[in-house]
């Protein structure tokens, strides 16, 4: 079951954040530029992914009915994770005249994901765009990959079935949000905040959203410190929070 | 009215949090102690008499939280303290314990209507793992049942998946369910037939975060039946409403006997101690169960407790809780009604949780329980409060006014309530 869980999350958590990360780095819409390629990936037993790159920019999708010009299998979710951490390639079973872009351009952005998500911590300390960017990115990976676990792994079904419905906010300052809706044990992660929260984790920076997220920082001290503010359904947030702490284990 | 301050207890909090993972870590810290927000809540404690605590900023409150149970007689009680004193002079914790602990264990056995012995230990949590691993020695069964939303400690067992460090091994024996649903109760036992070693309760539904349900007609008398006739030993987890609610046991006060019965918190008004007590029938899958602590049989807490259990006897203490109870929350539901909120005040009412309607977020809730601590009256949002027997009318009536400022307060601050 592991690996279902970390192919769940590197697809719809890790792979997904193609779309924020073209956002964000200019560097990375660049590489994109004016090419049209729709990948598939298409791992058994987990929702296929599409990423769409065309315009300088990434849009991600979830389903069987999306359309694609290339479809990349993967034998098992063992497979797709190795591809992840670049040991083993996929397997083109259409789109084989965009090899060239998964070579080059895919393989660039992969890089300059990792480069967020693995955060550098001297340039952070430093570079406080680098800093939001990598938070962003990470917060994206984090809670994308918080459903993931709620749904395929039987700790996370369990604390996901003590979540109350309603939704979960989750901000830094007045700047980045976005929000979780919880329904019978289910969770989707939505970008922006929502105005209709039932429960609310907020980071009062970057800084401190970054050192949590990094494991720099506990929440607890940061409560106590006023940096991270919770508000609400505490029970919710709880639960919430249990699945969070487990991101780590599967996002190595 | 004026609101607190808090330079210090930040000051104070920054250093801890230097030296002691989450500065203040457990129940009593900002986290899991529900400050919300954090800014309106003090951090540690000066001084306490009574039923006020003072603050390092010199601010002072009345306590409806009582340390979370163990305050019952006022903190400080000059009688109690005196005898903890005394007993300090001539021993605490000795190679061999002092003949104190056979006075307590007669007083215990005297008050408590299903004691027939007792037994020590330190935390709640120790004296209701005792009970489950006497439960298992007596039967020889692995099972235990317990409820949803009870607490009976930090356990691996007692606590469930997705608490860090928490493994399926730990739970496995374990089954949940709801209280209050004897049909359950009946299908688990028919499922588990023979497993079962024994079911462990609060005595009414008294969690934490939602509403509290008193035990329905019949559930308890129904539990102890059909644990009766399996076999099973029912173990009654006293340890937030033990002497509140009777000193005589709270499965006394609803009418059943339990086999086993754990006491804590209200036991010595705040000197560490614990108890187990129980049923004959017991006694020897206890005397073989291996259970012991460096500080459980220390005579300082024992001398305390004796007093404390003999003062409440005087007073008749869970009379006396229930009746400032009552005027509290009477009190407090007329105030936030002619503010148009509905309070709602549930369990019973020595220990009452606080909530208030339409407030599916706790939003409200937490504002309010905000404002009432700037003003002194300290309460949670999260947590049943509790009632002491230093809490006098003038106390009530501070609050009371407490209580006008801050819904009046949370009005302004929410014009959407105004239809
Ligand atoms: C009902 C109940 N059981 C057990 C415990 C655990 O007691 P302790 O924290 O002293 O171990 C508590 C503590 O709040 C409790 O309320």
């Amino acid at each position: 079951m592991y690996e279902t869980v970390k192919a769940s999350i590197n697809l719809h958590a890790v792979l997904r954040n193609m779309e924020d990360l073209c956002q964000l780095d200019d560097a990375s819409a660049e590489a994109v530029g004016d090419r049209y390629v729709s990948i598939r990936f298409s791992v058994p037993e987990i929702d296929r992914l599409v990423l769409t790159f065309r315009n300088q920019s990434c849009q991600a999708g979830r389903g069987d009915e999306l359309p694609y010009n290339m479809n990349l299998r993967f034998s098992s979710p063992e497979h797709l994770n190795l591809m992840v951490e670049g040991v083993k390639n996929p397997i083109p079973t259409k789109g084989f005249r965009h090899i060239g872009f998964l070579k080059d351009t895919f393989t660039f952005l992969a890089g300059r994901l990792e480069s967020y998500l693995k955060p550098d911590h001297e340039k952070a300390a430093t570079d406080s765009e680098y800093l939001k960017r990598s938070t962003i990115l990470t917060a994206y990976a984090a809670l994308y990959a918080v459903p993931e676990i709620a749904r395929y792994d039987e700790t996370g079904r369990k604390l996901a079935s003590k979540i109350e419905d309603g939704i979960i906010n989750v901000t830094v300052g007045d700047d980045f949000g976005l929000h979780l809706i919880a329904e019978k044990g289910r969770l989707r992660t939505m970008k922006g905040r929502s105005a209709n929260a039932r429960t609310a984790m907020m980071f009062d920076t970057f800084e401190t959203a970054f050192g949590l997220l990094n494991g720099k920082l506990d929440s607890y001290t940061c409560i106590g410190l006023g940096l991270l503010a919770i508000r609400g359904r505490v029970s919710m947030i709880d639960n919430f929070n249990k699945l969070l702490g487990m991101v780590p284990h599967y996002l190595s | 009215m004026q609101r607190y301050q808090y330079p210090k207890n930040r000051e104070l909090f920054e250093r801890a949090v230097k030296v002691i993972p989450a500065g203040i870590p457990g129940h009593l810290g900002p986290a899991s102690g529900c400050f919300i927000p954090v800014s309106a809540y003090p951090f540690f404690c000066e001084k306490a008499e009574g039923t006020y605590f003072w603050d390092v900023d010199g601010n002072r409150f009345i306590d409806y939280m009582c340390a979370y149970g163990p305050n019952i007689l006022g903190y400080n009680h000059p009688d109690v303290d005196a005898a903890a004193r005394a007993q300090m002079e001539k021993a605490n914790c000795t190679t061999v314990p002092a003949p104190l602990m056979i006075e307590l264990a007669e007083l215990l056995v005297d008050t408590v209507d299903s004691a027939d012995w007792a037994m020590f230990a330190k935390n709640g949590g120790d004296v209701t793992n005792l009970a489950m691993l006497t439960a298992r020695a007596a039967t020889g069964r692995k099972k235990i049942v317990k409820f949803v939303g009870g607490y009976h400690g930090v356990l691996p067992w007692m606590l469930d998946v997705g608490y860090p460090g928490v493994l399926y091994e730990d739970i496995e024996n374990i089954i949940t369910i709801p209280f209050n649903n004897v049909e359950i109760f009946k299908q688990v036992l028919a499922e588990h037939h023979g497993d079962i070693a024994g079911v462990i309760s609060t005595p009414y539904d008294h969690q934490a975060m939602n509403e509290n349900h008193l035990p329905a007609d019949g559930f308890w008398s129904e539990v102890r039946q059909l644990c009766s006739t399996n076999e099973i030993v029912l173990i009654l987890d006293d340890v937030r409403c033990g002497f509140r609610l009777d000193l005589r046991g709270s499965d006394y006060h609803y009418g059943f006997r339990a086999d086993l019965i754990c006491f804590c918190k209200a036991l010595a008004n705040g000197y560490s101690i614990s108890a187990l007590c129980g049923d004959e029938s017991l006694r020897p899958a206890i005397s073989s169960v291996f259970a012991t602590g460096s500080y459980w049989l220390s005579a300082v807490p024992i001398a305390a407790a004796i007093r404390c259990i003999e003062i409440m006897r005087e007073i008749d203490a869970p009379q006396i809780m229930k009746h400032i109870g009552d005027k509290f929350a009477d009190g407090l539901i007329n105030i936030a009604d002619e503010h148009g909120f509905e309070l709602r005040v549930t369990g019973e009412r020595a220990m009452p949780i606080l909530t208030l309607g339409d407030d599916e977020s706790n939003f409200l809730l937490q504002e309010w329980v905000a404002e009432m601590v700037m003003r002194g009256i300290f309460l949670a949002n999260h947590h049943n409060i509790f009632m002491n027997y230093a809490v006098s009318d003038e106390d009530l009536e501070q609050t009371f006014a407490a209580a006008h400022d801050a819904f009046e307060t949370v009005r302004k601050n929410h014009p959407e309530m105004y239809r």
